[in-house]
């Protein structure tokens, strides 16, 4: 294959750029989750001074809230 | 009332969407993923080497579906940026700038692959031709949105302000477009048309097809996994994410 240098290089940036962008995803998600969870474990170990309680999302009893 | 209208007035719903994010965006990761595997093994594999440009226009397959996608990408989210600022609907403002981030990378590749196959078809990494230098404008555009967004602190007011930009910079994209015909430009003029007959010898199509479908689908799950991360960011706090980090999640309804 002629230009095989340039033809590799051009796929790795796709691949390269392609798999950051999956792998920042999971990452972003993981960290939210993970924030949740310590702060659920914060407020069920001091539930006095871990700040507010967990806002009961009014979207579980309505399903028709677009725009809060 | 109508079932779409319904489900898409369920969709708003935080803790609604992020349940359909994260059902779908592993499918149509999956999928996408699939249809470019496919697409690249006939780009490199199948489809006979260019008379000109030998293997080097093989590059073409990810460069060309990456520009389209730039653009599309862009023009989208000035369409959800501005749901979100006429109406106010929050699911549009995370959806508008989960977009950027995908944009700004499909740019990038789009830049950095065009400048490799300039390399040895035009002799230099990069020249201030038109096209060239509007698709960097897009980046820096692209860019642009994303640090606003994370400038702000206030989630909604900074998605308004960065969605603001994005409504703005809509007139590059018939510029980029145009690039080539308005002005003289070292880029080749539009090759491939979606609609009529493209100068591309059909057996050289099929593979570009499929990169062009693999990247929409990956587009759709990326944007998915995007909002989604945003979603809970913004949620972060509620009693239905700390339900669904501890594993209480209630049913789905």
């Amino acid at each position: 294959m002629s230009y095989l240098d340039y033809v590799i290089a051009a796929y790795a940036v796709f691949v390269l750029v392609l798999g950051w962008d999956f792998v920042a995803c999971r990452l972003q998600i993981g960290r939210e989750l993970r924030n949740a969870r310590r702060r659920a474990a914060r407020q069920a170990s001091h539930p006095a001074s871990a700040g507010p309680a967990p806002r009961q999302d009014p979207d579980t009893q309505s399903p028709s809230e677009l725009n809060r | 009332m109508n079932p779409i209208v319904r489900w898409f007035h369920k969709l708003g719903s935080p803790p609604y969407f992020d349940r359909f994010a994260a059902r779908w965006a592993p499918w149509a990761y999956g999928l996408g993923l699939l249809v470019m595997l496919w697409g690249a093994y006939g780009a490199l594999f199948v489809v006979p080497a260019d008379y000109q440009q030998g293997d080097s226009f093989r590059i073409l397959y990810i460069h060309v579906p990456s520009a389209w996608m730039s653009l599309f990408v862009f023009g989208l989210m000035a369409f959800y940026a501005a749901i979100a600022l006429v109406w106010r609907i929050k699911l549009c403002e995370i959806l508008a700038m989960a977009c950027a981030p995908i944009g700004a990378g499909f740019t990038l590749i789009t830049l950095a692959t065009g400048s490799i196959w300039g390399k040895p078809m035009w002799g230099t990494w990069w020249d201030w031709d038109p096209r060239l230098t509007t698709e960097l404008i897009l980046l820096f555009l692209y860019l642009g949105v994303i640090g606003l967004y994370n400038a702000i602190d206030d989630r909604r007011a900074a998605a308004r302000a960065a969605g603001l930009l994005a409504i703005v910079g809509v007139v590059l994209l018939p510029v980029i477009r145009y690039s080539v015909v308005w002005w003289n430009s070292l880029h080749q003029g539009q090759t491939i048309r979606l609609f009529g007959e493209s100068s591309m010898d059909p057996s050289m199509v099929q593979p570009l097809i499929w990169m062009i479908v693999g990247t929409k689908l990956w587009f759709i799950g990326a944007l998915l996994a995007r909002a989604r991360g945003d979603n809970l960011r913004r949620e972060n706090g509620k009693a239905w994410v700390a339900a669904l980090a501890t594993g209480k999640e209630t049913p789905a309804r």
